[in-house]
């Protein structure tokens, strides 16, 4: 039997490639406190998922964790099940945020209420599994304003990307638009 | 960069919750405390419930430190250390509030009710 992959399996794997590199290079910037980074990640969900779909965004964006995870050496260690349980939580949120009437969300947008997610969802799950210690709590609201900070930048990142893309002629990212 | 009627909904929701945060979750409530564990050189880690006012002499090296309790806050009365430093502290009434008298090797800490670890390590 043979699987032949199809032209959103070839472009699944490719936008979650582009993920993975980001995101490992990501885990090697130091943070100014434990829990904050950039997610610079996202920029990639953010854009596929309006360019081609929540279900391709929710595949790169589970794949970018898992493979990420083996890479690292994190697989099913604390990081990785905070890190898969903040995709998830931004992942269901975005389901959501395409659900909205109208004219519905722009990049900017949906990256901002992806990172809330992500955010209080991975805070969630280290509170209830790892640390569950009140004064943890005291670093939620700088958490949480870490994410809408960074969560407005990947979406104008994912913005400019989209234009970007939008104007490229099709033959000069020929992989990523297939 | 164009922004969509429910993109500047969504922001203001999100900016509007930013303050709540804080103020929600920086009142101080860090946990009710319950009752003070001292430890001492020496003697058997005690513990004391904060409901009862009271005032109890610990002794350590260099002497007796005065604990005080009173409405359900702790502190250091008095100590015959050197920097005062434990009194320094004044009351303790949170959860996981600390306090200790080096010198004297005296040591306080506030437990809540709801305390399930000390520490979680990977």
């Amino acid at each position: 039997m043979q699987l032949t992959p199809t032209a959103e399996d070839h472009r699944i794997a490719w936008l979650a490639a582009l993920a993975i590199v980001i995101h490992i290079a990501e885990s090697a910037l130091p943070s100014p406190l434990p829990g904050i980074k950039p997610g610079l990640a996202n920029v990639v969900t953010v854009a596929v998922l309006v360019r081609y779909g929540w279900r391709t965004a929710a595949w790169v964006a589970l794949l970018r964790v898992l493979v990420g995870s083996l890479l690292l050496g994190t697989f099913l260690s604390p990081t990785f099940i905070l890190s898969a349980g903040g995709a998830l939580s931004s992942i269901i949120m975005l389901g959501l945020a395409r659900r909205l009437p109208g004219r519905g969300l722009g990049p900017i947008g949906y990256s901002a209420l992806a990172a809330q997610a992500h955010m209080a969802g991975q805070f969630g799950l280290a509170y209830a599994l790892f640390i569950p210690h009140i004064a943890l709590l005291n670093l939620l609201p700088i958490l949480m304003s870490a994410a809408l900070l960074f969560g407005v930048l990947s979406g104008i990142i994912a913005a400019t990307m989209l234009k970007g893309l939008a104007t490229a002629t099709p033959g000069s990212n020929a992989q990523l638009l297939h | 960069m164009s922004l969509t009627r429910a993109d500047w909904i969504v922001l203001i929701c999100l900016l509007a919750v930013q303050p709540w945060l804080y103020t929600h979750f920086w009142n101080g409530h860090s946990g009710v405390a319950d009752h003070a564990v001292i430890t001492a050189l020496g003697q058997d880690t005690q513990e004391l419930s904060l409901r009862h006012d009271q005032q109890i002499n610990i002794s350590g090296p260099l002497g007796d430190s005065l604990l005080e309790i009173q409405g359900g806050r702790l502190r250091f009365r008095d100590s015959p250390c050197h920097g005062k430093q434990c009194i320094h502290s004044g009351w303790l009434s949170h959860a996981g509030d600390f306090a200790a008298c080096l010198p004297n090797r005296v040591s306080v800490t506030l437990v809540g009710a709801a305390t399930r670890y000390d520490a979680v390590n990977y």
